[in-house]
C-alpha cells in the first residue's frame, strides 16, 4: 500500500465545489502550472445524465468540470492523443484499459499521468432518466443531479429530493451499468494515485489520496508546491474504513456475478453461447469501441461473419483475441443494437483464463499471455 | 441398405520439418490406422492460427490435432513453445465454449516416430468415438 493522506483544495470555492474536497482539480491545476502536462482529459457534464471527453489545457474549463460524474459510460482511453503529455482521470477501467493499450504500442505511458478515481460505478444516461421519470414521476429536464451515496440513489430535482435504496432500484432493472455491477475492482491500484471519498471521516470535506507510483508523488509535489492543495496523514482508522468499503462493495459485485452466472447451465455452455451470439448482425460496432483492439482496421476478424456458422468466426476469433485483455469495462455491450451481454461473455472467457493463469490483464506491465511462449513447452 | 455409422473427422495440422515426415513413416511402415483424420501439411506448429482450429469445428471437425517438433528441436527457434502457450489458452477456450476439451491435442512427432503417429492417431479416434458428434459443427 502506498502513501495515504486526506487531502483537499486550498481555494474554497474550488473545495466547496468540488465532490470531495477538490483535491482532483486542484492537483489537474497544479500539474498544468507546473508544466507537468501539456493538457488534462476530463469529463465534461453536457445535462445532469451525460458526460463527454473533454481535452483541455484552460484552468477555468478544468474549474467548470469539477464534482463526480456517475453518468459517464465512457473508456477515455481511447482519446488520449498521442506523443503528449496528459494528465487523465481514470476509473480502475480506464486506467487497465490505458496499460493494456500501451502493452500493444498504443499508448506511450511515460507521457500519461492517471489520476485515479474510486468508481463504485457508472449509470446509462438514458436509462438513468427512465429511472427518474419511471419512479418518481419526474421530468429528466427538472432533474438538478443525481448521486449514490450510503447504499442510497439520491435525486435532487426543482421539486424536492428522492431517495431509493440501490438494491431496489437494480432490483427493478434500473441503476448501474450490468458491467460495473459484477465489476469487482472499485480502486484504481493500477493508476498513479488513487482519490476517492471512501475513508474520508463523515462532514469532511476531503479527499482519501493514496499515492501509488513516483508519478503520482510528482503530481501530489505539484499541488504542495503550488500551495493548491493541504492535506493530512490518513489516520489507521481511516485507513481501515476504505479498505473495509472496498472490501464490502467487491464482495458485492461478486455476488451478482455469481447471481448472473448461475443462470447459465454449468453442463451446456455451447447451448447459451449459440443463442445469445446467434443474435449478431456483424456490425463491427463492439470491434471499433474496443479499447484493448489494437488492430485497427486490419482486423482478420472484420472479414468473416457471413460464413452461417452456428457462431460466427468474427465472434470467435474476438473471444480468443480478447481472453487475455478483455478488463470489462462494458463499451462492447453498451453499443451492441441487439443486446448481446457481450462483457459478460468476454469476461467468462477472461476470468477463466485469469483462474488458470493467474495472469489480470490491466494491472502490470507484463507481457500478455498470448505473445509469451510456453515456459519448457510442456503441454 | 445398412445405417450409416458415424466415424469421428479429424483434422491434423502437420509441421513439414518432422510430423508430416513422421506421419509418412508411418505409412511406409505400414503401421495400422483409422481413416479418420486429413492432414494440413503446415511449415511450423506455430504458424497454426487458433482461429483455424475454430474454423475446423465450424465447418465440422470433430477434432482437431497439432503436432509439431520436440521443444528444442523446432526449425524456427523456439515457435514451438509459441504453439504450446496457444493450445493452453485454446484448450481453455473451448472448454467454456461448452466443447470437451480432448477434441483438442496437442502432440510433438519428430520425423522417424512413425509409430507414435499411428499411435495417436489411433487413441484419438477412439477418445472422439466415445464423445460423440462435435456440437459446434454445422447442423445436420
Amino acid at each position: 500500500m502506498g502513501k495515504c493522506y486526506l487531502a483537499w483544495a486550498k481555494d474554497p470555492e474550488i473545495r466547496q465545489k468540488g465532490g470531495s474536497g477538490g483535491f482532483v482539480t486542484a492537483t489537474l491545476l497544479a500539474a498544468l502550472k507546473e508544466g507537468l502536462v501539456e493538457r488534462v482529459l476530463i469529463v465534461r457534464r453536457i445535462d445532469e445524465f451525460e458526460g463527454v471527453p473533454l481535452l483541455t489545457d484552460d484552468p477555468e474549463e478544468v474549474k467548470s468540470c469539477s464534482s463526480a460524474h456517475l453518468a459517464a459510460p465512457l473508456n477515455l482511453s481511447s482519446y488520449i492523443p498521442p506523443g503528449e503529455r496528459v494528465a487523465v482521470t481514470v476509473k480502475p477501467c480506464d486506467a487497465r484499459a490505458i496499460i493494456e493499450r500501451s502493452k500493444r504500442r498504443q499508448i506511450d505511458l511515460e507521457d500519461i499521468y492517471m489520476v485515479g478515481l474510486n468508481c463504485g460505478g457508472t449509470f446509462m444516461p438514458v436509462r438513468t432518466m427512465e429511472a427518474v421519470s419511471d419512479l418518481f414521476g419526474l421530468d429528466p429536464g427538472d432533474v438538478l443531479g443525481f448521486e449514490v451515496s450510503k447504499g442510497k440513489f439520491l435525486v435532487e430535482a426543482r421539486s424536492g429530493t428522492y431517495t431509493l435504496p440501490m438494491v431496489e432500484l437494480e432490483r427493478m432493472g434500473y441503476g448501474r451499468r450490468d458491467p460495473c455491477r459484477y465489476c469487482n475492482i472499485n480502486i484504481p491500484v493500477m493508476a498513479d494515485l488513487a482519490c476517492g471519498d471512501a475513508g474520508v471521516p463523515p462532514g469532511m470535506r476531503a479527499t482519501f489520496v493514496e499515492i501509488l507510483t513516483d508519478k503520482g508523488d510528482e503530481l501530489f509535489e505539484a499541488g504542495i508546491k503550488t500551495s493548491m492543495i493541504e492535506f493530512e496523514e490518513a489516520g489507521e482508522e481511516e485507513i481501515e474504513t476504505r479498505v473495509r468499503t472496498d472490501r464490502r462493495m467487491s464482495e458485492d459485485a461478486d455476488m451478482w456475478w455469481d447471481e448472473l452466472s448461475s443462470m447459465i447451465d454449468e453442463d451446456d455452455h455451447l447451448s447459451y453461447y449459440i443463442n445469445e451470439l446467434g443474435r449478431c448482425i456483424h456490425c463491427g460496432s463492439c470491434k471499433i469501441v474496443c479499447p484493448v483492439c489494437a488492430c485497427k482496421d486490419d482486423a482478420k476478424c472484420l472479414d468473416m461473419g457471413r460464413e452461417g456458422y452456428r457462431i460466427s468466426l468474427y465472434n470467435l476469433i474476438r473471444l480468443f483475441h480478447l481472453m487475455d485483455s478483455c478488463i470489462g469495462c462494458g463499451q462492447c455491450e453498451d453499443v451492441c443494437p441487439v443486446d448481446i451481454p457481450l462483457t459478460m461473455i468476454h469476461q467468462r472467457f477472461e476470468r477463466r483464463m485469469e483462474k488458470e493463469l493467474g495472469y489480470r490483464p490491466g494491472f502490470e506491465m507484463s507481457k500478455p499471455p498470448l505473445q509469451e511462449p510456453e515456459p519448457g513447452g510442456k503441454v | 441398405m445398412a445405417i450409416e455409422r458415424w466415424e469421428p473427422k479429424i483434422l491434423a495440422f502437420c509441421c513439414n520439418w518432422c510430423s508430416y515426415a513422421g506421419a509418412d513413416v508411418a505409412g511406409v511402415e505400414r503401421r495400422q490406422m483409422p481413416p479418420s483424420f486429413r492432414i494440413i501439411r503446415v511449415m511450423c506448429s506455430g504458424s497454426v492460427d487458433p482461429c483455424w482450429v475454430l474454423e475446423a469445428f465450424l465447418e465440422g471437425a470433430d477434432g482437431v490435432l497439432i503436432t509439431g517438433c520436440h521443444p528444442g528441436e523446432c526449425h524456427y527457434l523456439n515457435t514451438n513453445y509459441h504453439t504450446a502457450r496457444r493450445y493452453r489458452l485454446l484448450r481453455i477456450f473451448i472448454e467454456e465454449l461448452g466443447l470437451e476439451p480432448d477434441r483438442l491435442r496437442l502432440e510433438w512427432i519428430s520425423a522417424t516416430e512413425g509409430i507414435k503417429f499411428a499411435e495417436v492417431i489411433r487413441d484419438m479416434t477412439e477418445k472422439i468415438r466415445a464423445l460423440g458428434p462435435s456440437r459446434l459443427g454445422p447442423e445436420r
